[in-house]
C-alpha cells in the first residue's frame, strides 16, 4: 500500500495497481481508447497519458505503477492538446457513414470525438483502396478500423484462439487472420464486443436496429454450465418482440459464440393448448416416473423435488445422477461437501491440471479462464486426456495422454504425486499400497510426467485440478472422486468440476435422482426430455413450455453461484408451474416464489428472486446473485484402492461436439448451425478403412448413427469426435463419452 | 407556396398599422358620456352596413372550408411525408434512427435490415398520430431531408392512436416521375446559401 497525489489530492493504491486503476476506483477521469480490464495493456492509444511532477515527458498511465509520494496531473492544457490531436488522428478520412453504422449511438470514436469537441480536421492522408471482409459470423470494415488493437489482444490473451493479427503498414494497418486467407477461429465474437467502432460487427446483426432502439435485459447464458452473464437486446417490430443480439461487459466478462450468436431458441407461435394442457395433466398423473434434462431452472427442479415428496413419483436424469453420485462420492474424502474452485480461481493460478474434458468445447469458458491463466500467469497447464486438442495447443505446456478408460488410476498416481505423507502413516500406508506400476503402464502415464507435475507444483502459488465430465460419467466415477476429494483435503489443490448442462449441478442438489435401471419405471412422463408422453421446448413435444430466456428463475454455474434469468422474450403457453397446480396442488402464483424455498441443505439461502442482483459493474464488482455456502464434509474417509483399470481396444469414438454446439438446443439455432460429422486423423480413417467425405454408419452398443466422415489432419490419435448436439433426448449416449464402436459405409 | 417573403427577418422595415384606441374615461362625468354616446350613436348600424356593403361588393373574406383551403406557410409542421431522391428514385431514408431517437413524443418506429446489394433499407417506418405533438425534430435532425412535415393538417380519425405508414407517407413513384414530388422548404430544410457556409476538410488528394 503506498500514497501518491493525483491533482493534488492524496489516494492509496494497493501493489498490483497502476496509475489508471487508482484514478478509476477514485472517481479522477482519464480518457481511454484502447485499454481493457482484461487483457495487459496495450498502450496502443496514448490517451491516457498523465504529467507527473519532476518527471520529463508524459506518463501511460494504463501501465505504469505509481510511486510513493508522486504528483499525477490527469488533466492540463498540454495533455488536453495532445489528446484531441490524437482524436483527429483517429478522425481521419473515417467514413461519415455514422447513419448507416451499427456502432452508431454506443461508438467510442463519436463518444470521444464530440468529448473533445474535433469539429475540424486539420490532417490528411491518402485513402488506400479498402473492401469489406466478410468472415462468416463476423465481417470487419478496414475503412473504419482504427487499429487499437483490442481485437488481437483478446483474442490472444483471453480467448486463446490466436487468430488475427495486425498487418502493420503505418496508416494502411489492418487487422488480418493469422496465417490463413480467412478466418478460421472458434468464433466467439469476442472480438465485436470490444471493438470500439463499427469496424468488426456480427453478419448477422448488421443493419438490423440502431443501439438506442434496443432495450437491455440482463441475465445468464444458458447453454453451458459457466453461467456467463449477458444482456439480451430486444425490440418490439410489427413481427413481434424478438432479440436481435447478445451483448456482454467486455470490460471484465467473455462470452463463447455460442452465447453471443446463439440467442434465437424461445418457443414461438403457442396458441390455445388448453387440450393439450388437459392431456398432459392427465399423462403426468398416470406416470411413475419423471424424465428431465438439466436445462432448467432451480425453482423447477425443486417443483418436480416437491412432486416426487408429494405423489413419490420418480425422478429420472442421468446426467445430474452421475453428477450426485460424484458430489457424494467427492465428500467421503473431501475437506467441504461441495469443490472448492471456481473460474476466477483458475485465471489466477499458476498451475492448471485438466483431466478428462475436451475443455475447448464442453465449457470454454474454463479455456478462456486457462488461457488468462497461461499468459497472465504464465501458468503451466498440464492437459490429460486420451485425445489432443489443436484449440488448447497455444496455452498447454503438457500433453499428458492416458489411455481410454483410465481416469481412475490418473486420479491416483495424481494424488501418490502431489500428496505429501511424511506426517500421516495410515495414509501413506493407503498411498502405497496403489499398484503403482500397473496403473502407470496401464495409463501409460510416465514417472518423468509425474515429476515434470510435482516439479511445477513445488514453485507454484495456486494450483487448481479441474475434472471434466469425463470423471463423473465413468464407470469407476466413485474412485475419482474420492481420489480427487483426498487431493482436496490434504494438499492446497482447488478442485473445479466441471458440471455438463446449465443446470446439472443445481438438479444434482435439489433433487433426489435416480438412475433408469433401479427406477423402473412403467410410465415415464419427460420435461425436455423422452419419455411416454413429453413437454418441453421442442418441435417434438406435445406441450410447449417456455425457454429458458422466457421464464424468470435461477441456475446454479459452475462457480457454485445461484446466478438469475430474466424474462427476454414473453411465452404465451403454460409452464411447468400450471401443470403442477393440477398435479401436486401448488399452491404458487409464480415459479420464483420458490426462490427463497431451495434446500438450505444443500448450501442454498432463503433469499427472494427479486432481492437477487444480476450486475457486474463499472468497477468490476461482481454482485450477480449469490455463493452456495460450501459445508465442511461430514467424513473423513480414505479412498477405496483403484484395482482394476478397463480395457478399451478397437475402433473408439468419442462423444464430443463441434466448437459453438453443446445439444440440441444449440442445434436448432439456425446462426450456429453446423453439419454433425464424425472427425477423425487420418490414423483413424485408415485403421477404420475410410475416407475423407464417405458416408457411414456408427454403430454402439447405445445407438446406431449415419454420419459423414471427415479427415482432420490437426487431430492425432486412434480415437474420433463423435458430435451428439444433433441427437434428441432419446437417441442420446449416456454415461461414459468413450465407446467401442463398430463403423461401416453406406 | 414561396418563402421569400419570410426570408426576409429584418422586421423593423416592416409596416405596423397602430390600433387606434382613445383614453380611458376618468371622471363618472365621462363615463356617463360614452354610454350615452354608445347607446344612440347607433355604432351597430355601421357594422351592419359594412356587412352589407361586402355582401353586396361580393368580396367575401371568409374560407369555404372544406371546399376551399388556406395555403400553407412552408415552415407549417403538419403530417409528415416521406420523400424520395430525384434522380434514382431511391428512398432518401437511410435508416439512421436519428429521428425516432430524437422524437419526444417516442411516437417513430422503424425497422431496417440489409438487403440484396448490402445496403439498409428500411422495411417498416411508422409514426404514431396520436401522440406526435409535431415539434418538428425529426425533420430537423433528418440528414437526408427524407422524413418532412407536409401541409396536410386533417387528423380526423375513428381511433386516437391513428397513424401513418411507411406507404402513406412516401412519395408514391408516379407522382415523382411526374416531377409532383414537393420539395421541402420549410423546418429543418437547408436555409437558402448554407452551401457557402461548408467548410471544406483539406484533403490534399
Amino acid at each position: 500500500m503506498i500514497e501518491f497525489f493525483i491533482n493534488g489530492n492524496p489516494v492509496k493504491a494497493q501493489k498490483g495497481e497502476t496509475i489508471l486503476h487508482v484514478a478509476r476506483r477514485e472517481g479522477y477521469y482519464i480518457p481511454t481508447m484502447c485499454y481493457l480490464e482484461k487483457t495487459a495493456p496495450i498502450a496502443s492509444c496514448r490517451l491516457c497519458v498523465v504529467d507527473i511532477k519532476g518527471v520529463d515527458g508524459q506518463i501511460l498511465s494504463c501501465q505504469t505503477p505509481p510511486t510513493a509520494g508522486i504528483e499525477v496531473f490527469t488533466d492540463s492544457p498540454n495533455l488536453r492538446a495532445n489528446r484531441e490531436n490524437i482524436m483527429r488522428l483517429y478522425d481521419v478520412n473515417h467514413p461519415l457513414e455514422c447513419g448507416v453504422c451499427d456502432k452508431s449511438g454506443e461508438c467510442e470514436l463519436q463518444n470521444k470525438s464530440l468529448e473533445f469537441g474535433i469539429a475540424s480536421q486539420s490532417f490528411s492522408v491518402r485513402e488506400p483502396s479498402r473492401s469489406i471482409q466478410k468472415w462468416g459470423l463476423i465481417q470487419y470494415d478496414p475503412s473504419l478500423c482504427i487499429v487499437c488493437e483490442r481485437c488481437t489482444h483478446v483474442c490472444n490473451e483471453v480467448i486463446g484462439d490466436d487468430a488475427i493479427e495486425i498487418l502493420f503498414g503505418g496508416y494502411g494497418s489492418t487487422v488480418i487472420p493469422k496465417n490463413s486467407d480467412t478466418l478460421d477461429c472458434t468464433f466467439c465474437g469476442e472480438c465485436i464486443a470490444v471493438c470500439p467502432v463499427g469496424a468488426l460487427i456480427s453478419s448477422e446483426f448488421k443493419y438490423r436496429a440502431n443501439a438506442w432502439e434496443l432495450e437491455s435485459i440482463p441475465s445468464t447464458c444458458v447453454h453451458c454450465s459457466a453461467g456467463c452473464a449477458l444482456e439480451y437486446e430486444v425490440k418490439t417490430s410489427n413481427a413481434g418482440k424478438s432479440i436481435y443480439r447478445v451483448k456482454n461487459n467486455f470490460e471484465y466478462t467473455t462470452l463463447c459464440g455460442a452465447g453471443r450468436f446463439g440467442f434465437d431458441f424461445a418457443t414461438k407461435n403457442v396458441h390455445s393448448q388448453s387440450a393439450l394442457f388437459d392431456q398432459a395433466v392427465e399423462a403426468l398423473q398416470k406416470s411413475d416416473a419423471v424424465r428431465f434434462g438439466s436445462m432448467i431452472t432451480n425453482e423447477e427442479a425443486l417443483l418436480l423435488q416437491r412432486l416426487h415428496e408429494k405423489t413419490g413419483k420418480k425422478l429420472l436424469n442421468a446426467d445430474a445422477y452421475a453428477f450426485k453420485q460424484f458430489l457424494a462420492n467427492y465428500a467421503v474424502t473431501a475437506p467441504t461437501a461441495l469443490y472448492e474452485g471456481t473460474l476466477a480461481e483458475v485465471a489466477q493460478s499458476d498451475q492448471i491440471i485438466l483431466v478428462g474434458s475436451r475443455i475447448a468445447t464442453d465449457n470454454p469458458q474454463v479455456r478462456y479462464a486457462m488461457t488468462m491463466a497461461s499468459k497472465r500467469n504464465k501458468a503451466k497447464i498440464s492437459y490429460m486426456h486420451s485425445i489432443e486438442d489443436a484449440l488448447m495447443q497455444s496455452i498447454v505446456t503438457q500433453f499428458v495422454k492416458y489411455e481410454v478408460g483410465t481416469e481412475a488410476g490418473v486420479m491416483a498416481l495424481l494424488a501418490k504425486t502431489f500428496i505429501d505423507t511424511s506426517s500421516d502413516k495410515a495414509l501413506k500406508a493407503h498411498i502405497d499400497s496403489l499398484d503403482e506400476g500397473y496403473l502407470s503402464a496401464e495409463s501409460n502415464v510416465g514417472d518423468d510426467e509425474l515429476a515434470y507435475i510435482a516439479k511445477v507444483k513445488q514453485r507454484a502459488k495456486k494450483t487448481t485440478l479441474i475434472l471434466g465430465e469425463d470423471c463423473y460419467t465413468h464407470a469407476n466415477a466413485n474412485l475419482i472422486a474420492q481420489w480427487a476429494g483426498l487431493i482436496a483435503r490434504t494438499t492446497n489443490i482447488r478442485v473445479l468440476m466441471v458440471p455438463k448442462e446449465v443446470n446439472t449441478l443445481g438438479v444434482a442438489l435439489i433433487c433426489d435422482v435416480v438412475d433408469e435401471q433401479s427406477a423402473k419405471a412403467q410410465s415415464v412422463f419427460g420435461y425436455n426430455a423422452h419419455g411416454d408422453y413429453h413437454i418441453g421446448v421442442s418441435a417434438q413435444d406435445a406441450l410447449a413450455m417456455p425457454a429458458l430466456n422466457q421464464q424468470e428463475g435461477t441456475i446454479t454455474s459452475i462457480d457454485k453461484k445461484v446466478l438469475t434469468l430474466n424474462v427476454a422474450l414473453p411465452h404465451e403457453g403454460y409452464e411447468l408451474l400450471d401443470v403442477l397446480r393440477s398435479v401436486s396442488d401448488e399452491r404458487f402464483a409464480h415459479t420464483i416464489e420458490l426462490t427463497p424455498l431451495l434446500p438450505q441443505s444443500s448450501g442454498y439461502v432463503a433469499v427472494a428472486f427479486d432481492d437477487l442482483f444480476n450486475v457486474i459493474d463499472a468497477q468490476g464488482r461482481d454482485t450477480r446473485g449469490y455463493d452456495l455456502r460450501n459445508a465442511p464434509a461430514t467424513q473423513h474417509a480414505l479412498p477405496a484402492l483403484v484395482e482394476q483399470l478397463p480395457e478399451y481396444n478397437g475402433t473408439i469414438i468419442y462423444h464430443a461436439n463441434p466448437v459453438l454446439q453443446f445439444n440440441a438446443l444449440t442445434a436448432g439455432i439456425a446462426a450456429l448451425s453446423t453439419e454433425a460429422v464424425l472427425v477423425g486423423s487420418a490414423q483413424f480413417a485408415t485403421a477404420a478403412k475410410i475416407g475423407d467425405g464417405e458416408k457411414i454408419v456408427i454403430e454402439t452398443s447405445q445407438g446406431r448413427y449415419e454420419r459423414r466422415f471427415v479427415l482432420d489432419e490437426s487431430l492425432k490419435g486412434t480415437v474420433a469426435l463423435h458430435p451428439t448436439f444433433d441427437l434428441s433426448s432419446d437417441a442420446l449416449p449416456q454415461g461414459y463419452r468413450f465407446a467401442k464402436a463398430k463403423i461401416s459405409k453406406r | 407556396m414561396h418563402i421569400e417573403p419570410f426570408e426576409n427577418r429584418n422586421v423593423s422595415n416592416s409596416v405596423y398599422v397602430p390600433v387606434d384606441i382613445k383614453p380611458y374615461p376618468k371622471t363618472g362625468w365621462e363615463s356617463f358620456k360614452q354610454v350615452v354616446a354608445r347607446s344612440l350613436k347607433g355604432e351597430l348600424f355601421v357594422g351592419l352596413w359594412t356587412v352589407l356593403r361586402e355582401f353586396i361588393k361580393m368580396d367575401w373574406p371568409a374560407i369555404e372550408y372544406p371546399l376551399e383551403k388556406m395555403p400553407m406557410n412552408a415552415r407549417y409542421r403538419a403530417v409528415h411525408k416521406l420523400l424520395r431522391l430525384w434522380e434514382s428514385g431511391y428512398e432518401r431514408c437511410i435508416g439512421c434512427g436519428l429521428c425516432e431517437k430524437i422524437c419526444i413524443a417516442d411516437c417513430i418506429r422503424m425497422d431496417t435490415r440489409i438487403d440484396a446489394n448490402s445496403r439498409k433499407e428500411v422495411t417498416e417506418y411508422s409514426i404514431n398520430f396520436g401522440r406526435c405533438i409535431f415539434c418538428g425534430y425529426c425533420a430537423e435532425v433528418c440528414p437526408e431531408l427524407a422524413i418532412v412535415h407536409g401541409d396536410r393538417y386533417e387528423n380526423v380519425s375513428e381511433q386516437r392512436a391513428h397513424f401513418s405508414l411507411k406507404n402513406d407517407m412516401l412519395t408514391p413513384m408516379d407522382v415523382l416521375k411526374n416531377r409532383a414530388q414537393v420539395e421541402f422548404e420549410g423546418f429543418g430544410a437547408l436555409i437558402p446559401g448554407s452551401s457557402n457556409d461548408v467548410k471544406k476538410t483539406p484533403l490534399a488528394y
